[in-house]
């Protein structure tokens, strides 16, 4: 395990020195790398805008099920009765929130047209040029690239965007090798504003879930 | 071959339409936008920013914006004009108090530079409201026989019953098809 974490941060410092200038991180600079990043390409703090995400859901549009979907709860509703929680608080981790595991079964990876939804709020600034690129990758292997532009963002605005999209065909030994090896299927996901990297989060993807151990 | 010729050919290949639907406030936009994307509409609330969606239709890309119709949120209609094809402004037809302010906002809209190369579709929305004006009464009352910038057209439809949503948006994508997408 130690030896595939020292390979992890040599590559990781490879990609680092890809980009041309470590501390300002493009559009450009991101849609060329060729991996998962091993870190986290800007500080949490980068979010000057008070970007929130506070909802991911997917669905199934055949049969209309809902997949995965996990909300932030809504604030007003932690008034009074919270501050007992408070206390028992876990300490901070800076990166919470910057990363979604999710756990499907083998039949996602058969599934035809599906829809994802982001649901964030933005701070009291306005917002131009808001643009999301998403690399999804197993292992090495590129699976599929998002690129989309919101662009303006009202301030104070909770806004959604559904992207629906035909399930890209994999062959059927890369469907078994991605069952086989659960949360080496990762994804980046970078968020720009006027060009400037501003947020970084993560995911990563099994397809095991419902099988026995013994099965793998 | 030319560099406008080339470009034409990227776009016909793509053939990608950005579709803004716009409207007073509780009109029926999302709902309009979640029936048309087959996702339940029971729990709708004021939308206070924008929903998106991109889709897949008849081998069209379609990215299509819904912006909160409030009247705060009016003034920043603007940020969201570039580079549409297809303009859908969304009426309560049940609504009869509010259908001036409804004529006023969409005359408006339709003097925006940005605007004028976009297609219009009127929705005549919430037909199966008790008391909803025909869509022929929409067109009087809106005064779109006026309208001579833009290729337009209206449909009644219930967001709520998913009725002639279908028949819309499609009159509107031939339209843009037409204009857009030249034909070998």
């Amino acid at each position: 395990m130690s030896v595939v974490r020292e390979k992890h941060d040599l590559q990781s410092s490879k990609i680092l020195s890809q980009v041309e200038n470590p501390t300002v991180i493009t559009p450009e600079d991101v849609l060329h790398l060729t991996k998962i990043t091993d870190t986290y390409l800007c500080d949490p703090d980068a979010n000057i805008y008070d970007i929130d995400f506070t909802r991911f859901k997917i669905r199934d549009l055949e049969s209309g099920a809902v997949l995965f979907e996990i909300a932030k709860p809504i604030p007003e509703n932690t008034d009074e009765g919270s501050e007992k929680n408070q206390e028992s608080e876990d300490p901070i981790d800076p990166n919470s929130g910057r990363f979604v595991r999710y756990q499907f079964t083998p039949q996602f990876l058969k599934l035809k047209t599906v829809g994802a939804t982001v649901e964030f709020t933005v701070g009291s600034k306005p917002v131009n040029r808001f643009r999301m690129i998403e690399r999804h990758f197993f292992r090495d292997k590129l699976l599929k690239t998002f690129d989309f532009e919101f662009g303006f963002c009202i301030p104070y605005s909770k806004n959604t965007c559904e992207h629906i999209y035909e399930f890209p065909t994999l062959p059927s030994d890369l469907v078994k090798e991605m069952i086989a090896a659960p949360f080496e299927t990762r994804s980046d996901s970078f968020y720009f504003v006027d060009d400037h990297l501003i947020m970084h989060n993560k995911a990563d993807y099994a397809y095991n879930g419902g099988m026995s151990l013994q099965a793998t | 071959m030319g560099f406008l010729k080339v470009l034409k050919k990227i776009k016909q290949k793509e053939k990608e339409m950005r579709i803004l639907m716009l409207g007073l406030d509780n009109a029926g936009k999302t709902t309009i936008l979640k029936r048309f994307n087959g996702e339940p509409i029971d729990t709708i609330s004021p939308t206070l920013g924008f929903n998106i969606k991109t889709l897949e239709h008849r081998d069209f890309k379609l990215n299509m914006w819904d912006v909160g119709g409030q009247k705060s949120l009016r003034s920043y209609w603007r940020n969201y004009f570039e580079c549409t094809d297809g303009l859908i402004w969304v009426v309560d037809s049940a609504d009869r108090r509010r259908l001036e302010d409804c004529r006023s906002e969409l005359h408006v809209l339709l003097k925006e530079e940005r605007l004028i190369g976009a297609t219009l579709l009127v929705f005549a929305n919430k037909q199966d409201l008790p008391g909803a004006c025909t869509s022929e009464e929409i067109k009087e009352l809106l005064e779109l026989d006026k309208i001579k910038t833009h290729h337009w057209n209206i449909v009644w439809c219930s967001a709520v019953s998913g009725d002639n949503l279908l028949k819309g948006i499609d009159w509107l994508i031939d339209d843009i098809a037409c204009r857009i997408f030249t034909q070998d």
